[in-house]
């Protein structure tokens, strides 16, 4: 704080040769401004009439039947997913709270693998699993459950199965952060005064993790009125939700103005969720963990667990196997030799993969998606880490301003940057070329690096700063020598999140690129919007390969610091 | 008053309790009378807290027994046990009121609305935090937190009181003056209290009756005075105050630094030395000196006088003591 005070000094700052605010905060503004506000905005306006000002498109939207219940299916779906992943959160954030380091560190694993696998790779395994001849349903019938195949997918039980796992730890490790805080010595005051194990839940526990379930429920909702991916491949008719609403009328219907209408319905709704989550829980609590308390955290103590504690622990474990499920049974099933899908694999072999490496188009594909990742990496580490310096110098009235700003493209539903970046780019012919979806990768990537990166200048100490330049340092070289070493931690834990972001992004793809320029997700979602082959179950497990991998790195990375 | 007047016996009968290879608790054994004030002192690891959450029911116990007012309380639950308890951090619910506080042991035993209200108010000017009865935990300074916990406690109605270090997070000033208020609300309150606490001024200034506990064993139990004047061996003679052990030609001798005499004063002593001289040092009340005598360092804790301030340092001093003031011999 002082090392900002003494900035904002007019007299001190000449000697100082410090790093110029602007500088840090220009680029990515500049960015933000041509490709985030610009295609946003532009789609916007024709919501509102391209000749005159006309409020009808929301008018129909509001008139015509279809179009009222495709809002109301959007928001209950969201609702519903919203208590499906609180529900499944208790007992698994409890357990997690209560288990030994071990444990603990393998239930946070299974929380945060699925959280980093591309959502369409989890939700092509949901369907391998699920689908009327799939995993779920021989096991059922061969064990004699039922006569006939259960329809879990292409309908409601589908999309709220694979919008809960896609969510759900948003919720988990808010509320696993709760438990944590939650000292036992409180618990155990409720229960010297006579409190049984419900009424502790009920009026201990329960309020006092609320703050953290409903911050993580916002999240959630937020995320799930936007929707895409998973209610269109894993949803029927029934469950057509607002985004995919949006796209149709561009893909199909050529309703440009209509689609807009869309948007900015959607786009209002997510932005007064996020200002009731700013004005409820600042925008902080996305990126720090709670304070620091002196008791010891909520545990189980030599007592054991009570009869209902270990039902939640049965219920715990039902939602890890939830969790994990899919990840897990993608792999055997890759490595099967038919051409049909089955589990166990009579027999194993690698053909898949090497039907994969051997196919042009998935070759042209994933070398494509490399590229562009590549492209993304470099573009948004520089850029975000940039935004980064320059908010952490700048005066603190107009810094929490500028931070919303700089993540809101994490924020905003990725069909609205999309379609705005479609109706942009369209006419410059970037489109069919790797250039347009990189561009609209970075502006999703670059929120990443700009908040871990701030993280990291957060606990660097200034001080540092202040002695190297006493001991003569330029500004450049103390920031190569001395402050570099000391956040590249951060850096490198952006670098990951936008590779992740820009590896397995499938809305921008579908819009921004074709048939020549298509990633390895875009090909993936076409296969399994059509018909699975193997190929692509060799596809995922390859992505979510080196997405272990790329974790593996960063915890290598921040092990070593 | 709002609590009864008297608690309930405590007895606890050979309790063992092992983590893994480590006795937590090894044999301990203890009768605390209705109304006694019976401190469990101990440094960190002598098993104190693990006694008191034992009692509380907070943990399990390998084998023996602990009966409250004769009845075996081992398989009740925490819950049902009527036990008051008062933490280290005091254990407020962050999210609820003074009053709501207070009031949720009353809560939990169903009793009517009208009576909740009286006894929490009664409770309240127990502690006189009238005043605060609406505000929250953390709007509460860290001595005023320890008299709600303290009145959430005491409003139950307990057998026995259980406090866990409760002054250890207060600093020192405040925490004098609530062992003052202790010491008044058991005087008027005549609850049982099993206290803990590892600061021998706060056992010694609060207490009935000691309990020293080290390595899971309780070591002696007994008033305080009888545990200063009369230790049943090295370790509560050097835990309790301090301690000089002279070799003397019939065995080691130990003696506190308060009866050690020096110089002129050594006259009428049993027992005479020719101590050196390590240094002088002026404490204020008197002077604190420190003398080596066969290879062993010796303090003396003496009033001021200008023989003492006369004293040179690597001179040869008489240092005697007489023998009724040896605490123990081995």
């Amino acid at each position: 704080m002082t090392m900002i005070a003494r900035h904002a000094e007019p007299g001190r700052r000449a000697a100082w040769h410090g790093f110029p605010v602007w500088l840090g905060l220009l680029p990515f503004a500049l960015v933000l401004a041509i490709l985030f506000a610009v295609p946003v905005f532009s789609l916007l306006r024709l919501a509102f009439g391209e000749g005159g000002f006309t409020l009808a498109h929301f008018q129909r939207m509001v008139d015509v039947p279809v179009y009222r219940s495709v809002l109301g299916t959007t928001l209950g779906i969201a609702a519903l997913v919203t208590l499906l992943a609180v529900l499944a959160s208790y007992p698994l954030a409890y357990v997690m709270a209560t288990v030994g380091p071990r444990m603990r560190s393998l239930l946070l694993l299974l929380v945060l693998l699925p959280f980093w696998t591309s959502a369409l790779v989890r939700t092509t395994a949901w369907i391998i699993l699920l689908q009327s001849n799939g995993v779920v349903n021989k096991l059922l019938m061969g064990s004699g459950l039922t006569s006939s195949p259960i329809a879990f997918i292409y309908n409601l039980s589908g999309v709220l199965i694979g919008m809960t796992h896609v969510l759900m730890p948003f919720i988990v490790l808010p509320l696993y952060a709760a438990f944590r805080n939650l000292e036992l010595s409180t618990v155990q005051a409720a229960e010297s005064l006579g409190a049984g194990p419900l009424t502790i839940f009920a009026r201990i526990i329960l309020p006092l993790t609320a703050p953290g379930v409903v911050a993580g429920s916002m999240i959630v909702f937020m995320n799930a009125i936007g929707f895409y991916l998973t209610p269109a491949l894993m949803g029927g008719p029934g469950q057509t939700m607002i985004a995919q609403m949006i796209a149709s009328n561009i893909n199909t219907d050529l309703n440009w103005p209509f689609a807009a209408a869309l948007a900015t319905v959607l786009l209002v709704a997510t932005i007064s969720m996020l200002v009731l989550f700013q004005r409820f829980f600042g925008l902080e609590r996305l990126i720090e963990s709670g304070g620091g308390k002196a008791g010891e955290p909520f545990t189980v103590t030599s007592r054991g667990r009570s009869p209902g504690g270990w039902a939640t622990v049965a219920a715990a474990g039902l939602v890890a196997a939830f969790l994990i499920a899919p990840i897990i049974i993608v792999f055997p099933m890759s490595l099967g030799s038919s051409p049909f899908l089955s589990f166990p694999p009579e027999s194993y072999s690698l053909t898949w993969y090497a039907n994969f490496f051997s196919t042009s188009k998935w070759v042209a594909a994933l070398t494509r998606s490399l590229q562009i990742a590549g492209v993304v990496v470099v573009s948004s580490v520089v850029l975000g880490t940039l935004a980064a310096l320059g908010v952490s110098r700048m005066r603190p009235r107009w810094r929490a301003a500028v931070e919303t700003i700089f993540i809101l493209p994490m924020i905003v539903p990725v069909i609205i940057l999309a379609v705005g970046l479609y109706y942009l780019l369209a006419p410059t012919g970037l489109v069919g070329s790797i250039w347009g979806v990189a561009l609209g990768h970075v502006v999703l990537a670059t929120p990443y690096v700009f908040i871990t990166v701030r993280a990291a200048l957060k606990s660097f100490d200034g001080n540092l700063e202040l002695a190297a330049l006493g001991l003569g340092a330029s500004w450049p070289t103390m920031f190569r020598r001395v402050m570099l070493p000391g956040i590249a931690p951060g850096i490198a834990a952006g670098a990951i999140f936008a590779f992740i972001t820009s590896f397995d992004d499938v809305v921008i793809a579908l819009f921004l690129t074709n048939i020549r320029s298509r990633t390895l997700p875009k090909l993936m979602y076409e296969g399994v919007a059509h018909e699975i082959d193997p190929t692509i179950i060799a596809a995922s497990c390859l992505i979510i390969l080196v997405t272990i991998l790329v974790l593996g790195a960063n915890l290598l990375v921040s092990k070593r610091t | 008053m709002t609590v009864p007047a008297l608690g309930k016996a405590v007895s606890i009968r050979s309790l063992d309790k092992s983590y893994g290879a480590t006795k937590a608790l090894n044999g301990v054994s203890l009768e605390i009378a209705a109304g006694e004030f019976c401190t469990l002192l101990g440094a960190s690891g002598s098993g104190k807290t693990t006694l008191l959450k034992t009692i509380a029911g907070f943990e399990n116990y390998d084998t023996g027994a602990i009966l409250i007012g004769g009845t075996d309380i081992g398989p009740v639950p925490v819950s049902k046990r009527n036990i008051g308890m008062v933490f280290q951090n005091y254990a407020l619910f962050p999210h609820m009121s003074v009053r709501r506080n207070v009031a949720f042991g009353l809560e939990m035993r169903r009793l009517t609305k009208a009576e909740i209200t009286s006894r929490v108010e009664e409770a309240l000017a127990l502690v006189d935090l009238t005043a605060y009865a609406e505000r929250l935990p953390r709007q509460l300074s860290g001595g005023q937190q320890q008299r709600v916990a303290l009145a959430r406690a005491l409003v139950i109605k307990p057998d026995i009181l259980l406090m866990d270090e409760p002054l250890g997070a207060l600093d020192k000033n405040l925490r004098q003056s609530i062992q003052l208020e202790l010491k008044r609300l058991h005087a008027a309150v005549g609850a049982t209290v099993v206290y803990v606490t590892h600061d021998q001024e706060e056992a010694l200034f609060l207490s009935d009756r000691i309990a020293l506990m080290d390595k899971g064993r309780i070591v002696q139990a007994a008033s305080p005075r009888d545990l200063y004047d009369r230790p049943a061996n090295r370790f509560v003679a050097g835990f309790l105050g301090e301690c000089n052990f002279i070799p003397t030609p019939t065995g080691t001798v130990a003696v506190r630094p308060e009866k050690l005499r020096v110089g002129s004063q050594a006259n009428d002593c049993n027992q005479v030395f020719e101590a050196r001289l390590l240094s002088v040092i002026f404490i204020g009340r008197g002077y604190r000196l420190i003398l080596e005598l066969e290879g062993i360092e010796i303090t003396v804790l003496t009033e001021t006088s200008d023989e003492i301030a006369a004293l040179r340092t690597n001179g040869l001093v008489r240092m005697g003591f007489r023998k009724e003031d040896i605490i123990a011999t081995e």
